[in-house]
């Protein structure tokens, strides 16, 4: 069961599932109108709102007028066993990567940016204690 | 004594060394199907400007612990199977272009608290900036708060509309 709850803001609901869950491996929960989905993987659960107007959930216009948007640098993590394989089959699906491979003290990572450009961050540990089972 | 008949049929016992690239290939199988059936933990990172009061913010305020802080540029938090990783922007981090990481966004952990106006009070007294009021609909109430650096959290408390899926259909 997902324990773990993460929004992020998308331009198209669409296209974010379809990136999601065909090439990062989630499943999704509910994608009850345009402007909303739930996804899942493992314990993560992915909220997909579209910016909005006033009052109209978790993409809505603040009060002040400022709207949400996509971005930033602020990120989940998707451990993979595999990363050069990862990078190869996302690039051919036409993904736009932030970096090449970064080397760091317990694996090496690579963001890669969904359809709207919010990073996620592909981790293959290199060091056992780094990994992210919780077992 | 007798001998056994079926002696000259049995195929002789040659002791061997272990070969250790077996037992360890072996392990590596015998823990990888534990592994794939093992749940990940969930994890996130923020980047913050400043460690030590992002590292009081979200333990004393938001039920944090602490678990790592190896050096004055990055932590390890845990809140039930959230891990939150926080790191201070640096020379580590730059891409290839130039570009620094920096805290920010609207991309957000959202946190299930139980009491959503004590939260806020005590993170007002606390000082915490706002992004919204107390926002109410059919499922949850909820709050945007920034953490010191300007990192956006979500809080939300369940109302009566609340729908969350049974453990047992996810299995």
């Amino acid at each position: 069961m997902a324990t773990v709850q993460v929004r992020y803001i998308v331009h198209d609901v669409d296209a974010a599932i379809q990136f999601y869950c065909q090439l990062l491996g989630f499943q999704e929960v509910m994608h009850p109108g345009p402007g909303f989905a739930m996804l899942q993987r493992g314990d993560l659960r992915l909220v997909l709102s579209r910016p909005s107007g006033p009052n109209t959930g978790g993409g809505s216009v603040l009060p002040d007028g400022r709207r949400p948007e996509p971005g930033g640098w602020n990120r989940f993590a998707v451990e993979v066993s595999d990363l050069a394989a990862m990078i190869e089959r996302l690039r051919g699906a036409g993904a736009h990567f932030r970096s090449d491979v970064i080397l760091g003290t317990g694996g090496k990572q690579a963001l890669v940016e969904d359809p709207s450009g919010n990073p996620i961050e592909l981790f293959e540990p290199l060091r056992p204690e780094a990994r992210l089972q919780s077992a | 004594m007798v001998p056994d008949p079926f002696d000259a049929l049995r195929l002789p016992v040659v002791p061997i060394d272990p070969r250790p690239e077996f037992a360890a290939a072996l392990l590596r199988r015998i823990q990888g199907r534990a592994a794939t059936a093992a749940r990940q933990t969930a994890t996130v990172r923020y980047f913050v400007a400043d460690l030590d009061l992002a590292v009081e913010f979200y333990c004393r305020q938001l039920d944090f612990e602490e678990e790592l802080r190896p050096s004055p540029t990055f932590a390890m938090l845990y809140r039930g199977d959230l891990r939150l990783l926080l790191s201070v922007p640096g020379p580590g981090h730059t891409l290839p272009d130039g570009t620094l990481p920096e805290p920010g966004g609207w991309n957000r952990i959202s946190l299930q608290v139980a009491d959503l106006a004590a939260v806020v009070e005590a993170l007002r007294e606390g000082g915490a900036r706002f992004r919204t009021g107390l926002v109410r609909g059919a499922a949850v109430q909820n709050v945007l708060v920034e953490d010191p650096s300007g990192n956006l959290v979500e809080l939300f408390e369940p109302l009566a509309g609340y729908h969350e899926r049974a453990p047992s259909r996810t299995s």
